[in-house]
């Protein structure tokens, strides 16, 4: 067993929560807005991509106990079909980390720390991550665990104290051109909502299996309520600008003013988002790991922790060119490349799997 | 070429434990006693050759056959040697008598035979007269000893306002009682066992059988017992050769010198280790909440323990972070501050050379050695060290420029926030952690700090005492648990205990006391 470690069900469904959220906060309104207009509030609701993954990865699971994506596939569709599968996740999951690696980055050097070399800023989290995640699945659901009070108490410390500024006649009017527009917000959606199926690689070492399904099901509610909130936050105070901003909710975080005495609060935001990447990146990149150790046989992943990190800092630095190839890149090629790896092979996997199970059962009968 | 270097490496080593092995091993060791005396007394005199304070007191037992009383002076009590040992065996006992009348006739109630060498010179080094009888391949050890110790008081580490005042001694024996007086049931075992080649210092064992889990009272001997060292001469020693990660800044065993404390660590099912010549009892396993309590919590109303908690978990973070979150804030973020304070801070700033960091630095560094020198000098020259370091740190500092005030105000406070840390061991780990964490905050910035505090995290999550996470309770989370964490229970709703599954329940629920309930209304 590559991995000794056991972490418990809402551990996991803390981790997956604030593996998806993060970049989903930081990006997502005005992505959705572009889109779904003043409806980006009814988008999480809809979301269909995050049922699917969670169905799949707990199904998957019930169907092979103990085995993850990659080693269900083996068993679906063979030794060498399944590891031709097999490489696809540790380097989708290496690119798309890298990817998040990057947002966090051009974001921290972008709004915070000007003048700090790009480089500096990746590479210091890439090596903290490292660090941590050489502890194995057990540290990063314990760190889960004790960020997720600290997320959300910074998450309300910036709604709370803009309510009143709030314009209710912002929402109006209310899917005033059906549902279509928010339908075609959860295809932006889908970009964060997909990143579930990575239930399936930590499901393998959740203690109390009969709690998994629940606690990740309340961690795909949390995330659509915060979105929800967050949308609805940054829609109600920007109204029709929340499009024009790269990150509407650090806008937010700007407009906070108490007493006219704590203004600019957007260290505040800051935190919060480097606390969430921080899970994020951590989590993608045991996935990473974990996954790559498994697909080469190793009996342990703690050696190819560092070199896979070095690789993720170059990785993240070849993603785009700049920050605007970037979001360009993200609603499109790789919307559609998250679509077909964490939806599509899942989804026909799963498939293949029922029919293979349906025509064994059909043998036996027989 | 390396391969060779290694196993020379290795070999060496082996040369050298196995020497280590040859000095320890006891030349008489299961030796047993000869039938002759002076065969016996040849022994012992050559063993004690040389050791002044040894006496070997020849006599006769009822006038007729030879014994000798070998004991250590002032270890033990001479004069009820004489009233209740020699004097009775030397007048009252019968003619015709044997060993039974022998031991009989001594009018000591603490009389234990000895058959062997070694067992004789301990018990000899433990202060107990040894009586040897001629003709005879057995001997007594009459309990008897008694040395000087210091009396009870209160520790001065460890102050209560409300609360018992006793704290451990020296003495080992002294302790075990106190604690055998606090947890009068039998369950209360005390193990024994000499660790130390030269030093063959006494340490005891305790745990409450049934409460305690099996599995970590046989951890925590077989650490003991793995220790092969020359002398033990504190707890730390001990501490040092059986903590989980020895790398560590944190401490990994909580040590108390107070026996209220280490019986409430008892009852909630943990292990004491208690150390012959030193008053600091050893607690293992320790989580890092135990390192912020305070005894105190407890015996006040729970009110006011949760709000001091509280206040405790707050200075903690403050003597972490301040300094650090200063320096983050007035190098990369000024924004964060109000513009009226910025204007003043950035007037007093004006004329300081330096940067935050360095200022930070400079005064963190004046502070730390401030306290050291005030702990190590003696009490009168102790004033003078706090005056002139009010000079150095207050006033003076600023008018000639070298710090800013808010720096000084941030110092001080960070000062007074690390000794708000009731365990002095995990005060000074945070310290010396501030520093790490003031250079990244001067580097990074609030992402430097917060990277910084991921790292400690990191570390404080892989940690481990005797297998139990360091910070459990909060993370691997218990919400059971959390009830004595985020804030202080009332004790009626205390019901379970925090480790291990043995004996879960420590109190019937629903004690919530009240008036008694009456038909009859106001």
């Amino acid at each position: 067993m590559v991995e000794s470690g056991k972490i418990s069900a809402s551990q996991a469904g803390k981790l997956l929560y604030l593996t998806v959220i993060p970049t989903a906060i930081l990006t997502s309104p005005a992505m959705i807005f572009k889109v779904a207009k003043q409806d980006l509030w009814i988008s999480p609701i809809l979301a269909w991509s995050g049922l699917i993954t969670v169905f799949i990865a707990l199904r998957l699971h019930r169907m092979f106990p103990g085995e993850n994506i990659i080693q269900a596939g083996e068993r679906i569709i063979g030794k060498f079909l399944g590891k031709m599968v097999g490489l696809i996740f540790p380097l989708f999951y290496l690119y798309l980390n890298g990817i998040v690696v990057r947002e966090y980055g051009e974001f921290v050097v972008g709004a915070l720390l000007v003048n700090t070399p790009l480089i500096v800023v990746l590479g210091s989290m890439v090596l903290v991550c490292a660090i941590v995640v050489r502890g194995g699945i057990e540290i990063v659901g314990r760190f889960a665990e004790l960020f997720l009070p600290a997320f959300i108490t910074l998450f309300l410390l910036i709604i709370v104290p803009i309510l009143p500024d709030l314009n209710i006649s912002n929402m109006l009017p209310v899917m005033g051109e059906g549902i279509a527009p928010s339908l075609a917000g959860t295809f932006v959606l889908q970009l964060w909502f997909s990143e579930f199926i990575t239930y399936s690689f930590i499901l393998p070492f959740v203690t109390d299996q009969k709690n998994a399904a629940k606690s990740i099901m309340f961690a795909l509610g949390a995330v659509i309520l915060t979105l929800v909130v967050s949308n609805l936050a940054t829609l109600l105070l920007l109204g029709g600008l929340t499009g024009d901003y790269a990150y509407p909710f650090l806008i937010l975080a700007r407009y906070i003013n108490l007493a006219e005495f704590f203004t600019h609060l957007e260290s505040l935001f800051m935190a919060i988002w480097v606390l969430g990447a921080f899970v994020k990146i951590c989590a993608f990149f045991y996935v990473t790991v974990l996954s790559a150790a498994q697909w080469m046989n190793l009996s342990d992943y703690k050696p190819i922790v560092y070199p896979l990190g070095f690789l993720l800092i170059l990785v993240s630095l070849w993603v785009a060119p700049n920050y605007q190839e970037m979001t360009r890149a993200i609603s499109t090629s790789v919307n559609l490349s998250i679509f077909t790896v964490f939806v599509a092979i899942p989804v026909l996997l799963f498939g293949l799997a029922c029919v293979k199970k349906a025509v064994h059962k059909n043998k036996n009968r027989r | 070429m390396i391969i060779t270097f290694l196993k020379h490496l290795f070999r060496s080593d082996q040369l050298r434990s196995e020497n280590a092995g040859a000095q320890r091993k006891k030349p008489h060791a299961q030796t047993e006693l000869s039938k002759n005396l002076g065969e016996n007394l040849q022994l012992f005199q050559a063993i004690y050759a040389d050791c002044s304070d040894v006496i070997f007191h020849d006599f006769f037992i009822g006038g007729k056959k030879r014994a000798v009383l070998i004991y250590i002076e002032g270890l033990a009590h001479v004069e009820e040697v004489d009233q209740h040992v020699l004097a009775p065996l030397q007048k009252d006992i019968p003619q015709g008598w044997t060993l039974t009348d022998v031991r009989r006739n001594i009018a000591v109630s603490s009389i234990k035979p000895v058959t062997t060498v070694d067992h004789v010179i301990e018990e000899v080094s433990a202060g107990n007269p040894v009586l040897l009888v001629d003709r005879e391949k057995q001997g007594f050890s009459i309990g008897l000893s008694k040395w000087e110790k210091r009396a009870i008081e209160e520790p001065s580490a460890e102050s209560v306002l409300r609360g018992p005042r006793e704290g451990f001694i020296e003495s080992l024996l002294t302790n075990t009682a106190m604690l055998r007086r606090k947890v009068g049931s039998p369950n209360l075992k005390i193990k024994a066992m000499n660790i130390g080649a030269y030093s063959r210092t006494k340490i005891a064992v305790v745990y409450i059988e049934g409460v305690a889990d099996p599995a970590l009272v046989k951890e925590v001997m077989d650490r003991l017992q793995r220790i092969e060292i020359d002398g033990i001469l504190e707890s730390s020693y001990i501490e040092e050769l059986i903590e989980d990660n020895p790398l560590s800044p944190f401490p990994q065993l909580l040590s108390t010198e107070r026996p209220d404390v280490a019986s409430a660590y008892l009852l909630e099912g943990h292990v004491t280790v208690l150390i012959d010549g030193t008053p600091s009892a050893l607690i293992a396993p320790a989580t890092f909440f135990s390192f912020v309590q305070s005894p105190e919590d407890y015996y006040e109303r729970y009110v006011v323990g949760t709000a001091i908690r509280w206040l405790r978990y707050l200075f903690f973070i403050i003597s972490l972070l301040g300094p650090s979150l200063y320096v983050a804030v007035i190098t990369f973020h000024q924004e964060m501050i109000p513009t009226p304070l910025l204007l003043t801070m950035a007037k007093s700033r004006e004329q300081v050379p330096f940067p935050a960091l360095v200022e930070a630095f400079l005064m963190e560094t004046m502070f730390e050695a401030l306290r050291e020198a005030g702990a190590r000098l003696p009490r009168q020259v102790g004033t003078t060290v706090s005056v002139v370091g009010a000079l150095v740190i207050g006033q003076t500092a600023i008018a000639a420029g070298i710090v800013s005030t808010p720096m000084v105000m941030v110092v001080s406070i960070t000062g007074i926030a690390s000794f708000m840390v009731p365990r002095f061991t995990m005060g000074i780990a945070v310290r010396l952690l501030r520093f790490p964490i003031m250079f990244l905050a001067g580097f990074l910035g609030l992402l430097g700090l917060i990277l910084g505090v991921i790292l400690i995290l990191n570390h404080l999550l892989n940690l481990r005492s005797f297998g139990v996470p360091y910070l459990s309770s909060l993370a691997p989370a218990k919400s059971r648990n959390l009830k004595d964490v985020l804030w202080r229970a009332p004790l009626w709703m205390m019901n379970t205990r925090s480790t291990g599954k043995r004996n879960f329940y420590r109190q019937t629920a629903g004690q919530r006391p009240g008036p008694a309930k009456s038909d009859e209304g106001g």
